[in-house]
């Protein structure tokens, strides 16, 4: 595998595999998948995976700083639900959500950064809490949302579907923090080699928490995304998002032992991951083994990526 | 031992090695006994013998699939596989494909498929470097995937009675399941104290690098570890089958069991490497989690309830843990 992989700038994790994937699925889904190039289905899949690349861009930033949060799954499901709260005003359920998001990830940030649990075992176990407390919320799908946030979400302005301005916004304002800023250079420096950077001046821990809580925060936007697509509130809804994000960024080479990855690897692993989704889709494949599948490409993805250590 | 002696270095002689000792168990102890002073005033009858019985035998599959898990993370790995293990076994067990063959053969096919499925983690993690949270999670929506799509064209029907007498049966009054699960209990941790091997899993878990360095054949003792915990998910899946009675097709079978799991062993003072915490900690870990939901039942808590708890319980557990290191 080594010999064939092409690094163009290692630090981004982008490689010719990488790159190459999302072009290949295009070119086999034009051919064989009969109305995958139509416009149509091109503005469905845009909303598809609008929610996996946000989730997916939060999931990165943490990867960079070697860690792994499951618990964005079950802030997305909390926040489609405060959000369908019935006779919630949005100016009030929104900025909840996102104190909800902000409170997630300094909690999970302080566990592993300052405790040093295990990130696994500590987003499963905030991960869990919030599954319950998204039943306590609301145990079934239904609800509603205000017909102004439907239109931001599931809208267009002229002929572009707004899951596209949706992704790429995120996407834009990542870039800029992590190309442009300060923090985004020691985010990439704890992932390199935490001690180092420590030893350099960078207050690593702090650097950990706000990884999470930019992950969290863009949890809660995806959550606020899907609220706005499915117009109610689903306790349910956000369960695969944990592992699919994982798989995504691990798909556009995003290193999960931290220090490697970067916007267009989150973007073009959920965009690869997306058409494998919508082609098995086009192609009539059952819903399961499409989750068998997913397993799969997973298992195979996450061996192609050396490293050194063993375990976790 | 000395980070924590420290803590207590003004206090004299014997007095101060005790309370070394307490502030040394793990929280299953110190979880189980609040519990029971608990039950003890709000909830005398959970303290019968009879209910006793009850919650080992419930606590059995949760049992057999920590003792796997804890030797899985001493060596600084985990194993989330065995939701779909626990799921595929209860699918072979009451599905169409082996029932026409005798209860004894389908129980040495389950316990063949957690084998294998242990095998792959473990190939995948110590030959190809995967890391071990992403491979077992993968292979569990495998997994699951598979049984779900099977299970559509050809439903699952009853457990043979010999599975059924496993998980349900008794001998008297005593619950065979348990059984089991202490007859599995007892001879690993004699094993990890008597054995080649079990020393062999403490250097790898306190360092794996330094073990690799010692000679110490540490990718194989990973490997074997995750065969060990694909075996005892399949004798966990057989005992909750067996308990069950009926094949399920709902994929949410066996999943509160890989947190439920992981739960007990950090409860248990199991961490990750360290090559602290023994046998013992998580099946008692595993006894106290399956009181908890019982304790929890008996007030009226409902599944968010349950998971809210189970989530806070783990949280807390390994902020103590993490307290302790420091």
């Amino acid at each position: 595998m080594r010999g064939f992989t092409v690094k163009l700038y290692s630090r981004s994790g982008l490689s010719l595999n990488t790159l190459a994937l999302p072009v290949v699925l295009i070119i086999v889904l034009t051919t064989t998948a009969r109305g995958f190039a139509s416009w149509e289905n091109l503005s469905n899949l845009s909303s598809q995976i609008a929610a996996l690349v946000i989730v997916s861009l939060g999931q990165m930033m943490v990867a960079l700083v070697a860690g792994l949060d499951l618990s964005v799954g079950s802030v997305i499901s909390l926040v489609t639900c405060v959000i369908a709260t019935e006779g919630g005003p949005l100016m009030l359920t929104v900025p909840l959500s996102l104190a909800i998001g902000v409170a997630v990830g300094l909690v999970n940030g302080w566990g592993v950064a300052f405790l040093g649990i295990h990130p696994i075992v500590m987003t499963l176990s905030s991960m869990t809490f919030l599954q319950g407390a998204t039943f306590v919320w609301q145990s079934i799908p239904g609800g509603h949302v205000p017909a102004i946030l439907s239109e931001i979400g599931a809208g267009q302005t002229m002929e572009v579907p707004h899951s596209l301005l949706w992704s790429a916004l995120c996407a834009v304002a990542l870039a800029v923090v992590l190309n442009r800023s300060r923090f985004g250079l020691h985010l990439f420096a704890v992932g390199g080699n935490s001690v180092s950077a420590r030893l350099n001046g960078v207050a690593a821990r702090r650097i950990t928490v706000s990884a999470y809580v930019v992950c969290s925060v863009l949890a809660v936007i995806a959550g606020l995304y899907l609220a706005a697509r499915i117009a109610s509130g689903d306790p349910k809804i956000g369960a695969s998002f944990g592992i699919d994000s994982v798989t995504a960024i691990a798909l556009g080479g995003t290193q999960l032992s931290g220090g490697i990855g970067g916007v267009a690897s989150a973007v073009i692993g959920a965009l690869s991951l997306g058409l494998i989704s919508n082609g098995m889709n086009l192609l009539g494949v059952s819903p399961f083994l499409q989750s068998a599948a997913k397993g799969v490409l997973l298992v195979v993805v996450i061996c192609a990526q050396r490293r050194k250590s063993v375990g976790l | 031992m000395q980070a924590y002696e420290s803590t207590f270095n003004s206090i004299e002689g014997g007095f101060r090695r005790l309370l070394v000792a307490v502030w040394d168990l793990s929280p299953a102890y110190y979880g189980t006994a609040l519990l029971l002073i608990a039950a003890f005033i709000f909830r005398p009858m959970l303290l019968s013998e009879a209910f006793f019985w009850v919650i080992l035998r419930q606590a059995a599959p949760l049992g057999m699939v920590v003792l796997g898990q804890s030797m899985v993370m001493r060596c600084l790995s985990i194993d989330l596989s065995i939701g779909g293990t626990v799921l595929a076994v209860n699918y072979i067990a009451s599905g169409p494909y082996l029932s026409a063959y005798p209860g004894y053969l389908i129980v040495l096919a389950c316990l063949g498929l957690g084998s294998i499925i242990g095998a792959i983690n473990g190939a995948l993690i110590t030959r190809f470097r995967g890391s071990a949270v992403i491979i077992t999670l993968a292979m569990t929506i495998i997994s699951i995937g598979v049984v779900v799509a099977f299970a559509r064209y050809t439903p699952p029907g009853d457990v043979p009675s010999l599975i059924r007498y496993f998980g349900s049966g008794r001998f008297g009054r005593i619950p065979i399941a348990p059984v089991i699960w202490i007859g599995f209990v007892i001879p690993a941790a004699l094993a990890l104290r008597r054995t080649v091997f079990g020393h062999y899993l403490d250097a790898v878990g306190s360092n794996p690098n330094a073990a690799a360095f010692s000679g110490i054949p540490h990718l194989r003792v990973i490997f074997l570890t995750h065969v060990f915990s694909g075996l005892t998910a399949a004798i966990g899946g057989l005992l909750l089958a067996g308990f069950v009675g009926t094949g399920s097709t709902d994929a949410g079978i066996g999943q509160d069991m890989i947190l439920n799991s992981i739960a007990a062993v950090i409860l248990g003072g199991v961490t990750f490497g360290g090559g602290r915490g023994r046998i013992l900690g998580p099946a008692v870990g595993a006894f106290m989690l399956t009181f908890v939901f019982n304790f929890l039942t008996s007030f009226g808590f409902e599944e968010s309830g349950k998971l809210m708890m189970q989530g806070l319980i783990i949280a807390v557990a390994a902020m103590i843990d993490g307290l302790k290191k420091r």
